[in-house]
């Protein structure tokens, strides 16, 4: 497989993916804002800092407006600026899918194009005045629709698997961002507030896809450390971060099986190795682990894992091109 | 005798005086071999049609099939106009226009490898010799150079056009990277989508199989066996106005899109890098010009290309689709001679006419261009697309002065044709929600193998939507239509 093409793929996979969870987080503070009695800032505040974008957020519109739910979604959905918005994530996705269109099937090629389109419409816009709601859950659905369809219409072969890593590393990413972000918004909460409190581990659920999931495992028994060991740990839930991280580690065994050693990746698996050790189901039970210290890891782990990808497998093609030819 | 009464969409079609209508005699009256196509059509309302051209335009935009507009600096993306009304042509008719493609590329090929080998007719007609040495599109490095495979037009598009007698004659011969026909592969898509039962009776010859043909044809000329080569199609990236076609084709031949950058050369041999290490590549179906090929040979000074690739393609290690230098036999002066070129090579009379030419470069024919400006279209011979051109009929007095200064400073560059009248077809305007005439071309696909060429029923008829225009190219205002050749009576 083309370097180039697997650079694309891999960001195809991770901007759809992107597009999907800042759609369901923007949809599920929604409707909590609606109804769960908390300060607008504490609603709003958590979105732009789990994208990362607290900074220009700031710069753009002052750090008052963070309490302004308009503001925050305009910003996570519009501003072309915010590389993690809607808009910019689906143009990015199409970008990078257009540059391999002969890779990408055609119907997945047709559902981010016409994602796309709409995106530039006015019908768009309209929903978005009209009905918000309906607006983030055309974009999931399309998004979803686009996820699906990779593995039901690519063969099962090196671009899908590139594809589907950056699948694995965006969610990884990004659930451990919102969970980290919840958990230590919860902390400042004034007093205990159960009925508070559940409603936003509730709403955490349903951003990850969740909620059913969970009171499945749980019989309903909803508690903080509860849903964060789901979300942390629960092996069968595609969206936990211990099972993103292993189906990116078995794609990467795919490219750099053990005892190959004339192929790239050598430090990609060895990083992603050592990050699924420190994901054990007991690390929550040592002495001075914290749950913020551990998504900590996860999130640096996750990254470290993406640059020496990037290194290995894109980056330097070029380079081990010609040293293998040079042998 | 009963005139049969076409209802409906060509109620009020007027055929436009003067010109050759391709579905309609100049009384109004369908063509005989159309009857059945037009009664099935014309029995459609105006309100039915706009709805079927609503969907048909939605279905290409959804897929993506656009060209990028150069002119507009934000990279926007159109789709090319397109009109559902298709052009058809006759078994008998397209047998004729078959012939002489064939004829036409043969000779084309022959030139190609004389000019390149021992230049037997420079040597018998001295007066092609400026012409052909003199133009920048001949590539001296490469004499003597037998490409891999011995075919050098593996894809043509030669331009056709039909007077007002309704002869299909030559326009332009298209031999270096000639781009469209996925539109025509689309567009056939979309027809059978739109109106299958139409379609369905019309006995149409299909065009799919086109890019089986075509990886069929490059993989035969590869150095190596075909059945274990590598073939990819290079692109110059998403941001060419033909990017659209370049992966339609990758794709739907089943090999992979290269950029230059994916590829280098090694020993003389080229190597595509993967995420296992560098592959070797066997046929290039390049849709980059000469001078962006080879920054050694070409240009010292560019980053693009891929350094080595003429060197590896002069020791036979890789095929090029089409070969570098064929440029010099698809020039608009040259094209005055390819008659000659038939009657030289293949000792036949051509087939096919073409546009009376008067190559400004012989002191006779300068003398009569100059004189009949006013009457003549003077083109410039290496610029392509409808650009570089002086319609004298339609012409302003500075224009024509221009163009008077222009031919005596440099009068190897232009050439002059009388206007033909092109045909018109019936077309479908949306914003008026009627069908009328509207001028049409006609760009058939031709590809040659080491069997010899094979043509592709139809091709691209592209339709000049403005009225009274006669500039069908998309970037100045051309549409598309599908083309239907039928198929000989059972």
């Amino acid at each position: 497989m083309i370097a180039r093409v697997a650079e694309h793929c891999f960001w195809l996979g991770r901007y759809l993916e992107r597009v999907e969870s800042t759609a369901s987080v923007l949809e599920v503070t929604g409707t909590l804002a609606l109804d769960a009695g908390l300060p607008p800032e504490q609603v709003w505040m958590p979105v732009v800092t789990v994208f990362g974008e607290h900074a220009r957020f700031a710069g753009l519109h002052g750090p008052a407006a963070e309490s302004d739910g308009e503001k925050v979604q305009h910003f996570m959905t519009w501003e072309e600026q915010n590389f993690s918005s809607l808009q910019a994530s689906v143009v990015a996705a199409r970008e990078n899918a257009r540059a391999i269109r002969e890779v990408v099937s055609l119907e997945c090629w047709e559902v981010i194009n016409e994602l796309y389109l709409w995106l530039r419409s006015e019908e768009a816009r309209t929903e978005y005045t009209q009905h918000r709601y309906g607006f983030y859950r055309h974009i999931r659905r399309a998004a979803q629709l686009g996820l699906g369809l990779f593995p039901n219409t690519m063969l099962h072969d090196a671009p899908l698997d590139f594809i589907w890593l950056g699948v694995q590393l965006e969610r990884v990413g990004q659930t451990a961002r919102v969970l980290d972000v919840h958990h230590h918004a919860f902390k400042r909460l004034p007093s205990k507030h159960h009925v508070v409190e559940t409603s936003l581990w509730l709403s955490l659920l349903r951003i990850c896809s969740g909620f059913e999931a969970f009171m499945k495992r749980n019989q309903g028994k909803v508690t903080g450390d509860a849903v964060a060991a789901f979300l942390l740990f629960e092996p069968a839930f595609p969206r936990s971060i211990r099972h993103g991280l292993e189906s990116a580690h078995r794609l990467l065994a795919e490219f750099h099986p053990a005892g190959a050693p004339g192929l790239p990746g050598t430090e990609t698996v060895a990083r992603c190795n050592e990050l699924l050790e420190r994901l054990r189901p007991d690390a929550l039970s040592q002495p001075d682990a914290t749950i913020h210290g551990l998504l900590t890891q996860v999130v640096d782990g996750t990254s470290a894992v993406c640059d020496s990808l990037s290194d290995e497998f894109f980056g330097t093609a070029r380079l081990l091109g010609s040293q293998s030819m040079a042998q | 005798m009963r005139r049969m009464a076409v209802p409906g969409l060509f109620d009020d079609y007027a055929v436009a005086p003067g010109t050759y209508d391709e579905l309609f005699d100049a009384a109004g009256t369908p063509r005989a071999p159309f009857l059945r196509i037009l009664e099935l059509l014309g029995a459609r309302t105006r309100e039915d049609f706009a709805r079927f051209q609503s969907l048909a335009e939605r279905a290409l935009l959804n897929q993506g099939v656009t060209f990028s507009v150069y002119s507009d600096t934000r990279g926007t993306e159109k789709i090319f106009p397109f009109c559902l009304i298709p052009r058809v042509i006759s078994a008998a008719d397209w047998a004729h226009v078959e012939r002489g493609l064939e004829q036409r590329v043969r000779a084309l090929g022959l030139f190609l490898d004389d000019v390149y080998g021992d230049q037997r007719i420079l040597a018998e007609r001295p007066e092609l010799r400026e012409i052909v040495l003199g133009t920048k599109l001949y590539l001296p490095q490469l004499r003597h150079v037998r490409p891999v495979g011995g075919v050098r037009i593996h894809i043509s598009g030669i331009d056709l056009i039909r007077d007002q007698q309704g002869a299909f004659r030559v326009l332009e011969d298209n031999l270096r990277t000639p781009s469209g026909v996925s539109y025509v592969m689309e567009g056939r898509i979309v027809s059978k989508r739109v109106m299958p039962e139409i379609y369905e009776q019309a006995r149409v010859r299909q065009v799919d199989h086109y890019p089986a043909r075509l990886a069929e044809t490059l993989r035969a000329v590869s150095p190596e066996d075909p059945e274990r080569s590598t073939v990819v199609v290079l692109t110059p990236g998403p941001y060419n106005s033909a990017y659209f076609e370049h992966t339609f084709l990758a794709r739907t031949m089943g090999v992979e899109v290269v950029h230059p950058a994916d590829l280098f050369v090694d020993d003389d041999r080229v190597f595509v890098r993967t995420t296992r290490g560098p592959r070797r590549v066997h046929v290039i179906y390049r849709r980059i010009d000469d001078a962006f090929l080879d920054p050694e040979m070409f240009r010292p000074d560019s980053l693009l290309g891929v350094r080595g690739l003429m060197r590896a393609y002069a020791a036979g290690n890789v095929a090029l689709a089409n070969s570098p230098g064929n440029g010099v036999a698809d020039d608009k002066a040259v094209y005055a001679f390819v008659p000659d070129m038939i009657r030289f090579y293949l000792s036949e009379e051509p087939v096919l006419q073409q546009v009376p030419t008067y190559v400004c470069n012989r002191a006779e024919d300068r003398a009569y261009v100059l004189d009949h400006l006013e009457q003549l279209v003077v083109k410039t011979v290496d610029e392509a697309g409808g650009y570089g051109m002086l319609m004298g009929p339609q012409s302003t007095r500075e224009a024509r002065e221009e163009f008077r200064e222009r031919i005596l400073a440099e009068p190897r560059r232009y050439v002059a044709q009388p206007r033909i009248e092109l045909s018109s077809c019936p077309t479908w305007l949306a914003e008026r929600q009627q069908v009328a005439p509207r001028r049409v071309d006609l760009r058939p696909y031709i590809l040659t193998g080491p069997q010899g060429p094979w043509v592709l029923p139809g091709g691209l008829s592209r339709v000049a939507l403005r009225e009274g225009s006669y500039v069908v190219n998309s970037s100045q205002g051309g549409g598309s239509k599908d083309t239907w050749v039928q198929r000989e009576a059972a």
